[in-house]
């Protein structure tokens, strides 16, 4: 497995005969068409799959060490098969805006890196319950550079101007740095949910700087959402 | 987990007061990322696709999603056999 962030040029993208990679159109003409034609397409598309999800682990290091060598390869099989039969389903829904290729890569990358995630941090406790005040220390250098003063405002405003749940996903997704898959998975919530609970606190923590001088004012309205 | 643990790791203080932009959901930004991964890499700067405009902002506040279209990105430009260095800095730019 490479360890490098670079793609592997070891394992190219899957091409035609004649060395050409296929056109989106071509694409979906093969994968709904039947016999051999199919049949090559879609050991095609698995192969580009596969790849997808192999560099999307090799770039996660941290999280693959923890896993361990046997345990990658199973998930790196077992995301590229969840992503064709996704890719497969949602066949209809390829606009052309993209390459195909470029399409159903994102597949493979989501699932890989979602159950790389979960896998890495399966034994790994989310501390949640009673988050305690983010205490105020000496500076650190790089605290110097940023403005030490501004990181004691945000400290402050954290425990004073969010909510207890905002708070709390707050501190897990940015202090803590639980991936957001698996605090979903612990809250039985889902990414996008969590997502927004950070977006509001985001919002609400800009808005309170901004009164008290520390930040200049978004030009959006406040609550804007969209 | 004791309270002197609970300290602001490097780059949370930047996240936390950097204007979190117009909303997108996650569930958006993965439909969306090819389609913002092809302009990038197509040097469309310009680009008109209103529905794009909201993925630099969301890609710098969900790492999740960042770390995923970074790969997509670098997969696709190698695809294509161009340098994906000025698009990843793109992609979070605003």
């Amino acid at each position: 497995m490479p360890a490098v962030t670079e793609v592997s040029r070891e394992t190219p993208a899957p091409r035609h005969a004649d060395g050409a990679t296929p056109p989106g159109e071509d694409w979906i003409a093969q994968l709904t068409s039947s016999g051999p034609v199919r049949e090559d397409a879609l050991r095609r598309l698995h192969a580009l799959l596969l790849r997808g999800a192999r560099f999307q682990v090799s770039r996660m290091s941290a999280m693959r060490a923890v896993v361990g060598a046997a345990q990658v390869e199973d998930i790196i099989t077992l995301a590229a098969d969840e992503a064709m039969v996704a890719v497969l389903s949602k066949l209809a829904t390829f606009e052309g805006r993209s390459r195909f290729t470029t399409w159903a890569y994102k597949f493979a990358v989501l699932q890989a890196a979602v159950e790389l995630r979960r896998q890495a941090w399966s034994r790994r406790e989310v501390p949640l319950e009673a988050a305690p005040p983010l205490i105020e220390r000496r500076p650190s250098p790089d605290q110097y550079v940023e403005g030490a003063e501004l990181a004691a405002a945000v400290r402050a405003a954290i425990d004073r101007v969010l909510t207890p749940h905002q708070r709390r996903i707050a501190l897990a997704l940015i202090v803590d740095e639980v991936p957001i898959d698996v605090l979903a998975e612990r809250l039985g919530t889902n990414r996008n949910a969590l997502y927004k609970t950070l977006h509001d606190a985001r919002s609400r923590l800009r808005a309170h700087l901004s009164l008290q001088g520390y930040l200049t004012p978004s030009t959006r309205s406040p609550g804007e959402t969209r | 987990m004791t309270a002197a643990d609970r300290q602001l790791p490097p780059g949370a203080l930047q996240l936390l007061t950097t204007d979190p932009g117009p909303w997108l959901s996650c569930d958006d930004c993965f439909r969306l990322v090819d389609r913002y991964v092809a302009v990038l890499l197509s040097d469309s700067s310009g680009s008109t696709d209103a529905e794009l405009a909201a993925m630099p902002a969301h890609l710098s506040g969900c790492l999740a999603c960042a770390e995923e279209a970074t790969t997509l990105l670098l997969l696709a430009a190698t695809d294509q056999g161009l340098d994906p260095a000025d698009a990843l800095q793109r992609l979070t730019a605003r």
